[in-house]
């Protein structure tokens, strides 16, 4: 891996968080040593999850009431790219990514290569809920590709990505829940850009699995997807 | 006519009168007061010649009166749960925008005045056509 020469002042790293107390403020610090634009989008947290970011750092924005992390995420790369930002990177709290694999999705971003670069945690890594999560959509987009249908959902949602200016303009995120990973890698690629998954590891915390969500949530996500395309 | 029908009809004739005050106030929309006014026809003739919804349920094909009922009942249920699920999303959506426009209000506040995106050199893949103005209404 080559080192990125990359200046980080045209960076900005989106955090949605709601009710992210526990893990904000390290995680804040840790991005904060290497990118200069952190900002955390405060979606309705009742707890001290705003007051820990600004202490650690970041720039928050608050949302007065929570509206999911699809919307949140949108509010931060509105924000990011009002302010001028080159490159976009959006980020989970949930603690299964390590801080230091944004480089690795910087890097094919940044040198012009793809518009887009989607964090992929190692399939084998079956206790995440992510993972579990990506294999069902995938199972119910190869369904839908053999009964003739277009795949209703493109691709898993990622907790970890890199777009350039171009493709963050790209993305409109209206899906307020969890199907944002679909809707963006459907813009995306609607728009006729390129995106490409990069491998990156896994941090199993305590924290993340504690987090983890029921396998049903895939199934979930897929419904509020396709109702979504009939009511827009 | 039966007490029954009687009390039925009058509250047929009670609603249509309401959806025709608030039509002719501008409350509800026409197209509104129009269905309702058929629906409480419809209820109203149902009420004094039953059997009038018992030959339109033959004719098209449903054993009684009361089956053709509740086949549209369930019908127009679902119809109005759609609309209504529509709707539902419509003023989230309003809402998301309003809460993000409020997020981004009071960050311009706390902070330096953004930097204006024309005195940035121009960069191949950034569109043009975009202004200043963060899409927030779109």
């Amino acid at each position: 891996m080559r080192p990125v020469a990359l200046d980080q002042a045209r960076v900005f790293i989106i955090v949605a968080a709601f009710n992210e107390a526990a893990s904000i403020g390290d995680l804040v610090r840790d991005l904060m040593e290497q990118y200069a634009h952190v900002v955390v989008v405060d979606d309705g947290s009742t707890d001290e999850t705003a007051e820990l970011a600004t202490e650690a750092g970041a720039l928050v924005l608050s949302h007065l009431i929570n509206r999911g992390q699809g919307a949140a995420l949108q509010t931060g790369i509105t924000y990011a790219l009002a302010h001028a930002a080159d490159y976009i990177v959006t980020l989970d709290v949930d603690g299964q990514y390590d801080v230091k694999d944004i480089a690795l999705l910087l890097a094919p971003v940044s040198d012009g290569t793809v518009h887009a670069a989607l964090g992929v945690l190692p399939s084998e890594h079956k206790q995440s809920v992510r993972v579990r999560l990506a294999s069902t959509l995938r199972a119910i987009g190869k369904l839908a590709g053999r009964l003739g249908l277009r795949p209703p959902v493109p691709a898993a949602h990622n907790g970890l990505c890199a777009f350039s200016r171009h493709a963050a303009q790209m993305i409109d995120l209206k899906l307020d829940r969890m199907t944002h990973g679909s809707e963006i890698v459907q813009q995306i690629t609607a728009g006729g850009l390129n995106l490409q998954e990069v491998a990156v590891r896994v941090r199993v915390s305590d924290y993340a699995l504690r987090k983890g969500q029921r396998s049903s949530h895939a199934l979930r996500v897929a419904i509020q997807y396709i109702m979504a395309r009939f009511t827009r | 006519m039966s007490a029954l029908q009687t009390l039925i009809l009058l509250l047929f004739v009670t609603l249509a009168v309401l959806t025709l005050a608030a039509g002719l106030r501008g409350t509800a929309p026409k197209r509104v007061v129009a269905a309702g006014l058929l629906l409480w026809t419809f209820g109203a003739i149902a009420t004094i010649w039953p059997h009038t919804v018992a030959d339109l349920a033959h004719a098209l094909g449903v054993g009684r009166g009361a089956d053709l009922l509740l086949y549209m009942t369930t019908l127009s249920l679902a119809v109005v749960c759609f609309y209504m699920y529509a709707r539902f999303r419509r003023v989230e959506r309003q809402l998301t925008l309003l809460v993000r426009r409020l997020a981004m209000d009071a960050a311009t506040e706390t902070t330096t005045p953004p930097l204006m995106r024309n005195s940035i050199p121009s960069d191949p893949v950034r569109r043009t056509d975009s202004g200043t103005a963060p899409r927030l209404l779109t």
